[in-house]
């Protein structure tokens, strides 16, 4: 792979550029949440309900009260005031669990907190929590995973704020459907997926006095600030959330989870910093799950592949209390042209966890059915599914009649059936070998927003000449860190080597959180406008200091390049470097704020804005001992410009094999009886290993989106999840002959 | 619980060592056993642990004379006793890797040992490898690779990686994947992983 | 994890002492060995198990492997799983017995793994593994959800009323095929028990797992001398492609002759209770050509016992494929 670094005098954008924070990553000196240790710190450790539905009618304490080093065994009886949380402007005041914890006797869900056990050290905090013994009044908890739409009203209630459940509409979609020559219809499910981010969620909490200071692993800082201000009931000013490295989230660190107030009101009570980390099977139970999935897809076509009707009728599950919206129909209405149309949804409570946005959330199992519906269309109609996409392609984005700001969705296609060698695929099923192997090959297209969040940010140019930038928004492994040493260099020349990157805290300017693949394209501006800042503000420090060589200059007059101020009239080499400028006039540093405003959501938007790309799947199969690989990937993505092709492309092949994890892997599954996420740990929640990962081609096209940012770049964090798993179970059907419409694609799908 | 009835794991009494039992009865009781048993004489003054025991691990070249609640993983005394943080916990339960370290120079899961079980023996951590201005060519060759993402499995997919190379393996990349198994990178920079290591066998540095 | 005291084994002789204190060497046991620790410190951390003592054999001379008198291979207790994979003679002799380890687990558990602790591993049954639940073979009496529950990875041979729990070991499945015999010392004196015998069926007792009695510690196994020409292959099914346990999995070793099987050894994993030795098989493939019809005849007949449970009968002609394939692996050589 080439890491070519910037030559000198080169801007490192667009370049593929080892991460600044590599090193530290590499010799274990990154902090994570749980690497930060404060003296006199407690551990703590929550005792989890056992049943998925009823109440708690008795708490024995009696024993895990006398164990050893035990501080307290904190309960709904003694845990002091928490405080609800609302939702806020913007995005602000955002919580999946909204009851705060201990708040009544009432278990919902398996793993639902009832008390928590703090001590002088995580055994006997450990030993404590698990000599709770908890009685219970138990009701049959409701795990079925046939879903059926509640009887609800059109507008609802969601996390986010208010939905309606018809969700997009054009046309006459069942009368199109009804009178269509060619139909589809069928359902497709997708299971309750569980993020498992190896890092586990943390929390230190530290009181001093009426301040709050939270170590968190948090894809959103801010956010979580607003949270827990509102929960313990404190001006935001009093609270500080650090997340410096994430060990990534995928969606479950976006908001806070339960644990974090928990360990707050326990530092709070016992006037020491409180630890709290979660076990691998608290991950599967109360800090949020992809909702379970299921998707009717109808598709009314003309006999040569033109829809005429598109119908997608989707229900997800939801936990008892809170109201997160899968939005499955996130890309249904805009990614094909059809004149008739209906997305509507329904949802279904169940006695499960809270759940929560996961990488793609919504449209990632969205595509996986409308992907496969088309799939299953074109071989319904013996057309290539390139071709029956190629049909379909809308000229503009039909849901909101907006032109497209970039779309060269086409051109993926091209790109990426070049590189597989489609033109050499038989369609006929079972029909190409290689070796001993049956190979099957498949294909689906794939698209996620783009937008930008507002931002802000600071850059500070300083006299041994370094800089700083400085966003407090987090680095969950997207490359954040890197990015904004970019920017930074870009700007102003200066060399990577010399620019600090601060992040992860909510000390500093406000940065958007780490979601929706939005932060490099929210980050472009806000940086850039804090180095224009910066460099206005050198620059009037040029004219104005008494014996700099521009004093007699007018602030119009100069120019900054490359690390140095010079006369516009002049050669920028025999410029003067800044750091000598500051030097003259007895500057530490000069500072530069910028801010950018966000889109995402924008009613009054000019253009469809949104990232597109395609997946080449191919899969080797032997029946005899029903053994299933993806052999190789080929992923053409159209998302702007790409900012670090080296940690790009690793983002879209991380994607890529989170994809063959979801396709053929990943599933949580609820126990009937109990209510238990029983495959609760790395086990037996199988995602894919060094092993499963094949050779994956990764092509991006990068053409510059001007209307996300100056630079063109929209975000990557997302979109290489979407469509893998339609085009892997496409191929699956290439090799097998077998439809599966439910994921993952297990072995006794294709035992026949 | 089981056969066992007279077991009751919750005696709030029942503490890291059986009083009854102690150092001596253990002596009489089980000859050939070296009970090792807590001391109150030798206890650090102000320590907060209960039931320690002394041992001595050698972590990365330096003796490390420590007091440990026997049941202590080497990972939890690693991370919260030596403070040594770079090797993570992602399952404690040896099902994701991310607690790799080496022991007497072999790769283990530090989650599924316990610290006692170590006394005196040689532990190599992440922070034993290379520090950011002098990293090893391993860690080197994972920064120049982009061989991670959030970075957080990375300490162990490095300490396996460094191990590897001196294992029994015919260096082709599916024999690498297959012996990377055991270290799970949610991430999944699987390709670059391989690429880092595959980069520094060939530059035969280690 | 529950407090516990921790004795450091100097000899053979107080380690035996120490563990026959113990009411019972089965599930509960108030004294446990502990080797490599990766089940015994992973199922203490789940509360499954809860010693009151633990004895660390560590550093007991039991890490030698050495061929026998009689041509055959001696392993010890403490052997690691990867020394014994790539040990030279168990590479040439014992091909099966290397493939099997090194398709179980990961380098890391297998450098911690042991011989005597992977005859005693503990089966993965999720029911099993959460005290919240009853489990006959954690508590006997209380019931066995898996029955009814998610049972997807569970037995389909050797199963109970009681216990559907699978044996997860890759290690025991070679064994069973290679003959092994399980050297043990106890407190009153040594015996040598053949591989067959060793783990039990459920039955109405599926807390009692192998014939051990407290006191008895597995000093060494044992191997005969290896059949000469005889074709050995470890073929293991799973879902993803390494560093999970078996679906399906078949230990098979074979001689042909002139086109006839003239000795086959067979053992299938994943599936049973316990490593599952199968004679019928054998007898079906005993003088007959070694050929794909003849060896799919043998795969039904290893699992013509076989009971599918709600989600696990995919597993029956899953393992009668991995059987017929590795017959075919074998029969080509």
């Amino acid at each position: 792979m080439p890491t070519t670094p910037p030559g000198p005098g080169e801007s490192p954008v667009g370049r593929s550029t080892p991460r600044v924070d590599g090193p530290r990553k590499v010799s274990g000196l990154a902090q994570y949440t749980s690497d930060f240790n404060f003296p006199g710190m407690l551990y703590a450790v929550p005792v989890e309900a056992t049943i998925a539905s009823g109440r708690v009618v008795k708490l024995d304490l009696d024993t895990a009260g006398k164990m050893p080093g035990v501080q307290a065994i904190l309960h709904r009886e003694n845990i002091g005031k928490i405080f609800r949380s609302v939702l806020g402007q913007g995005f602000d005041g955002i919580c999946e669990e909204r009851r705060p914890p201990f708040e009544d006797d009432v278990i919902r869900y398996y793993g639902q907190y009832i008390a928590l056990a703090v001590a002088d050290t995580f055994e006997n905090a450990k030993a404590a929590a698990d000599a709770v013994r908890v009685g219970y009044t138990r009701e049959k908890p409701n795990v079925e995973t046939d879903l059926k739409a509640e009887d609800e009203p059109n507008r609802l209630v969601s996390t986010f704020g208010p939905k309606e459940r018809l969700q997009s509409q054009r046309g006459d979609a069942d009368a199109a459907f009804a009178n269509a020559p060619v139909k589809l219809d069928q359902t497709y499910v997708t299971p309750a997926e569980t993020h498992n981010p190896i890092e586990l969620h943390a929390t230190t909490a530290i009181w001093d006095g009426s301040r709050l200071t939270l170590y968190e692993s948090s894809q959103g800082v801010f956010n979580l600030r607003g949270v827990l201000a509102q929960m313990f009931g404190l001006p935001k000013e009093n609270v500080q959330v650090i997340s410096r490295f994430v060990g990534s989230g995928f969606g479950g660190k976006l908001f806070p989870w339960t644990q974090c107030p928990l360990a707050a009101a326990a530092a709070r009570q016992l006037g020491k910093p409180v630890k709290l980390v979660l076990s691998r099977k608290m991950m599967f139970q109360s800090v949020g799950h992809r909702a379970r999935t299921q998707q009717r897809v109808r598709l009314g076509a003309t006999p040569d592949g033109k829809l005429v009707s598109l119908h997608h009728d989707y229900v997800y599950h939801r936990s008892m209390l809170d109201d997160h919206h899968e939005d499955c129909g996130e890309a249904t209405a805009f990614h094909y042209s059809v004149p008739n149309l209906r997305v509507a949804f329904g949802r279904a409570r169940r006695n499960v966890g809270a759940t929560a946005d996961m990488r793609g959330p919504g449209a990632v199992p969205g595509l996986y059915a409308t992907e496969s519906a088309l799939n299953e269309l074109a071989d319904q109609l013996k057309i290539d599914p390139i071709k029956l996409r190629v049909l379909n392609e809308p000229k503009i984005d039909e849901s909101l009649n907006l032109p497209f700001s970039s779309r060269h969705l086409l051109e993926c296609f091209e790109i990426g059936a070049e590189k597989f060698g489609w033109s050499r695929r038989n369609p006929e099923v079972g029909s190409m070998k290689r070796d001993d192997l049956t190979l099957g090959w498949g294909m689906a297209g794939c698209t996620w927003i783009a937008a930008r969040f507002p931002a802000e940010a600071s850059l500070q140019l300083r006299d041994d000449g370094t800089a700083r930038v400085a966003c407090g928004t987090q680095d969950i492994g997207t490359g954040t860190y890197t990015i904004l040493a970019q920017l930074a260099s870009e700007k102003t020349g200066i060399t990577l080597d010399k620019i600090e990157v601060a992040l992860g805290d909510t000390s500093l300017p406000e940065g958007p959180l780490s979601g929706g693949s939005m932060v490099t394209g929210s980050l472009v501006p806000a940086v850039f406008a804090a180095a224009d800042n910066a460099i206005k503000s050198l620059l009037t420090v040029a004219t104005t200091t008494p014996g700099s060589p521009f004093e007699k200059r007018k602030f119009d007059d100069l120019a900054f390049e490359r690390g140095r101020v010079f006369v516009k009239a002049d050669d920028p080499a025999r410029g003067v470097p800044f750091a000598h400028l500051l030097q003259l006039a007895n500057l530490r540093l000069v500072t530069g704020n910028g801010k950018s405003d966000g889109s995402f959501g924008d009613p009054n938007a000019k253009f469809s804005t949104h990232s597109f790309g395609c997946h080449f799947v191919e899969i080797t199969w032997q029946p005899e001992i029903a053994r299933l690989r993806v052999s190789r990937v080929v992923t053409a993505i159209d998302a702007g410009r790409i900012l670090n092709p080296l940690a790009g492309r690793n983002q879209i092949e991380g994607a890529v094999v989170m994809g063959i994890g979801m396709a053929l892997f990943e599933h949580t599954s609820y126990d009937r009886e109990t209510g238990a996420p029983i495959n609760s740990s790395l086990a037996d929640y199988v995602m894919a290993v060094n092993a499963d990962a094949p050779p994956i081609d990764v092509h991006f096209l990068d053409y510059p989106d001007k209307e996300i940012n100056q630079l063109g770049a929209r975000g990557i964090g997302e979109i290489g999840l979407a469509g893998v798993a339609a085009a892997v179970t496409a191929a699956v059907h290439h090799a097998t002959g077998i439809r599966v419409r439910e994921l993952p694609v297990k072995i006794e799908d294709l035992l026949t | 619980m089981g056969d066992n009835p007279e077991a009751n794991p919750t005696d709030p009494n029942r503490r890291a060592f059986l009083r009854s039992l102690g150092s001596s009865a253990a002596a009489v009781a089980v000859a050939g056993c070296s009970t090792v048993t807590p001391s109150n004489a030798d206890r650090q003054s102000g320590s907060r642990i209960e039931d320690t025991v002394s041992i001595t691990l050698r972590i990365n070249g330096k003796d490390r004379p420590l007091r440990v609640d026997p049941r202590t993983t080497l990972l939890d005394c690693i991370r919260e006793v030596v403070a040594l943080t770079g090797t993570k916990k992602g399952c404690d339960h040896g099902q994701c890797g991310a607690c790799t370290v080496h022991v007497n120079g072999r790769r283990v899961n530090s989650c599924l040992s316990l610290a006692l079980m170590h006394d005196g023996e040689e532990i190599t951590t992440i922070e034993g490898l290379g520090a950011p201005e002098a990293l090893h060519p391993m860690q080197a060759a994972f920064v120049a690779c982009d061989a991670y993402q959030c970075g957080y499995c990375t300490s162990g997919q490095i300490m396996s990686a460094v191990a590897l190379l001196k294992e029994p393996c015919d260096g082709s990349d599916a024999a690498v994947k297959e012996l990377m198994s055991g270290n799970i990178c949610r991430c999944g920079a699987y390709a670059n992983i391989v690429c880092a290591i595959q980069k520094v066998r060939k530059s035969g540095s280690i | 994890m529950k407090t516990f005291e921790f004795i450091r084994a100097a000899d053979l002789k107080g380690a035996i002492e120490g563990a026959a204190r113990a009411k019972t060497a089965q599930q509960g046991a108030d004294v446990r060995f502990v080797a490599g620790g990766t089940t015994l410190i992973d199922l203490m951390k789940l509360n499954v198990e809860t010693p009151a003592h633990v004895i660390d054999i560590n550093r007991l001379p039991l890490d030698k492997v050495e061929t026998t008198p009689d041509g055959g291979l001696r392993i010890g207790a403490t052997v690691r799983n990867s020394d014994l994979a790539h040990h030279p003679i168990v590479k040439q002799d014992y091909a099966v017995l290397s493939e099997a380890l090194l398709s179980g687990a990961s380098t890391q558990l297998r450098n911690m793994a042991t011989t005597a602790g992977n005859l005693l591993q503990r089966t993965r049954c999720m029911y099993f593994r959460e005290t919240a639940m009853p489990c006959n073979k954690r508590k006997p009496g209380s019931g066995c959800p898996a029955i009814a529950g998610s049972n997807r990875m569970l037995a389909i041979l050797g199963a109970s009323e009681h216990c559907i729990a699978t044996n997860p070991s890759d290690m025991c499945v070679a064994m069973a095929a290679l003959e092994a015999t399980i050297h043990v010392q106890g407190p009153k004196g040594s015996r040598a028990i053949p591989i067959a015998g060793f783990h039990l069926l459920p039955g109405d007792t599926p807390q009692r797992e192998t014939v051990l009695e407290p006191g008895d510690l597995i000093t060494h196994v044992t191997l005969p001398a290896p059949i000469s020409g005889s074709r050995q292959v470890y073929l293991k099914l799973r879902d993803r492609a390494s560093y999970e346990f078996a679906l399906a999995s078949a230990a098979v070793v074979i001689k042909i002759a002139g086109g006839n099987v003239i000795n086959a050894r067979i053992a299938l994993g994943g599936v049973g209770t316990k490593p599952w030795r199968s004679p019928a098989a054998e007898a079906v493939l005993l003088s007959q050509p070694a050929t794909p019809a003849n060896f799919r005849k043998a795969a039904e007949a290893a699992l013509r016992d076989a009971k599918a449970q709600s989600e696990n009968g995919f597993k029956i002609e899953l393992a009668k494929r991995c059987l017929a394939h590795a017959l075919q692996m074998a029969a080509k050589g």
